[in-house]
């Protein structure tokens, strides 16, 4: 008897059909997009934990040094040094080289509390405003923007170290903190009367209806030291419209160092 | 077959000498815990808000505000025009450091009046440096008092009393004919 077989059929073509078939599922399932689903109620994405880190004085001495550096290079920067008049040129880069020297103090500080000294600026800070600064100082070409800026920036760091009084934890520390901030507050009651000199620029001065007068420095802004943002009016003049107003925030939790 | 020796402890690990030896490490790692605080964080911080240990150093403060005051409003009672205003205006800071710290310390805060540091006399340029003199003194006896303090809320109101102060410091002495490098302090 002779078995012949008749079925178009064969096991071999069914199998390398199926292999065809599983493969082919592999390579159309591998090409497919993810597929969401629409949010259910106890359904949450798998959230991944930030880092856990704390506000230790050895990260505010850091972020302090990255405020220094900071500083020391935006009044060093040539758009600024470039713009500044016989009066503020050797005032600027005398207070550059100050806070380079404050800069140094603060290094043995850090690595007396096993971390790494800072001699970069804080990037964060740069980027939220200080760059915006710098660019609004080189398109506006006012040599008045020289002064404005060095009160802001030297109002800022006087900020930052008593902002950052209220999160030491060594009461010593405190005090060597108020001891550099109290520097800066000094250059900048400089910087302001320079701006506008005179007993008058002692307080703000006032128009007859109560506003701030446009273009001026209060020496003594207030009797206790402000911890909101410095404002300073930067850039071009343009005609009708008041000038670009930049906000410079002492650093947060966002832009310590830790 | 092969035999394999093991060598056993002469003691095992729960012997009442190691018991005593960790003990004892646990303890010492507890007492120098406070050695490490350096390391601790802003955290915890939030729980010294006030200090009774600092109410001598505060009234040390207040009574040098106090001063401080006496000394302006003797100079601008003497003065007029913008020179009174100026006056005025440095005597009004000094008065609220003297109301903030007398809050702060409430019934605690030590009471009475005190004498002038000086008798200034004369246009504000002549007065100037003598009240950038005692504006410095008192900058520099405020940072040192900040230095001891265990509270954060009267480190906190001490250090935005400094940051102004510097300021008067600085402007007074430019105004009392100073270079600004030297009023700046650099």
């Amino acid at each position: 008897m002779t078995t012949e077989n008749t079925s178009k059929i064969s096991r071999r073509s069914m199998l390398r059909t199926s292999g065809a078939l599983v493969a082919g599922s592999a390579v159309l399932a591998a090409c497919g997009t993810e597929h969401h689903s629409v949010a259910r109620i106890g359904q949450t994405p798998e959230i991944e934990k930030l880092p856990d880190v704390k506000v230790t004085d050895a990260a505010l001495l850091r972020t302090a040094m990255s405020v220094e550096k900071m500083v020391a290079d935006m009044l060093s920067d040539k758009r600024v040094t470039s713009l500044a008049d016989a009066k503020a040129q050797p005032i600027i880069s005398a207070f550059a080289a100050a806070h380079l020297a404050d800069l140094a103090a603060l290094s043995p500080m850090v690595s007396a509390r096993n971390a790494e000294p800072v001699n970069e600026a804080n990037q964060k800070l740069m980027s939220s405003y200080g760059e915006n600064a710098l660019r609004l100082v080189g398109e506006g070409k006012n040599p008045t923007d020289v002064l404005a800026l060095t009160h802001a920036l030297e109002s800022l760091v006087a900020a930052t170290y008593q902002y950052f009084v209220s999160l030491t934890t060594e009461p010593a520390l405190r005090g060597e903190m108020m001891r550099m901030g109290a520097k800066s507050a000094r250059r900048a009651a400089v910087a302001a009367q320079l701006f506008n000199g005179g007993i008058k620029a002692l307080s703000d001065q006032l128009n007859e209806d109560g506003t701030v007068v446009t273009g001026t420095i209060a020496t003594f802004p207030s009797a206790f030291g402000p911890l909101n943002a410095v404002q300073v009016a930067l850039g071009p003049e343009i005609p009708e419209a008041p000038r670009a107003n930049v906000l410079m925030d002492t650093p947060s939790l966002n832009s310590i160092l830790y | 077959m092969v035999n394999h020796q093991v060598d056993l402890p002469e003691e095992t690990a729960t012997s009442r000498r190691r018991l005593l030896t960790s003990l004892l490490a646990g303890g010492a790692a507890v007492v120098a815990a406070p050695f490490f605080a350096g390391r601790a964080s802003a955290e915890e911080i939030v729980n010294a808000p006030r200090d009774p240990k600092d109410y001598p150093t505060l009234n040390d403060a207040l009574k040098r505000e106090r001063q401080m005051a006496a000394t302006y409003k003797a100079a601008a009672a003497k003065a007029t025009g913008d020179e009174k205003f100026a006056l005025t205006l440095l005597l009004d800071h000094h008065d609220a450091y003297v109301d903030s710290l007398k809050g702060y310390l409430g019934t605690d805060a030590v009471s009475g009046t005190e004498a002038a540091l000086a008798s200034p006399s004369g246009s504000f340029a002549s007065i100037a440096p003598q009240m950038a003199a005692l504006e410095n003194e008192t900058l520099a006896g405020h940072t040192a008092r900040l230095g001891t303090l265990v509270g954060i809320d009267a480190a906190k109101l001490l250090a935005s009393i400094i940051t102004v102060e510097a300021r008067h410091a600085a402007a007074l002495s430019l105004l009392g004919g100073a270079s600004p490098l030297a009023a700046a302090g650099s």
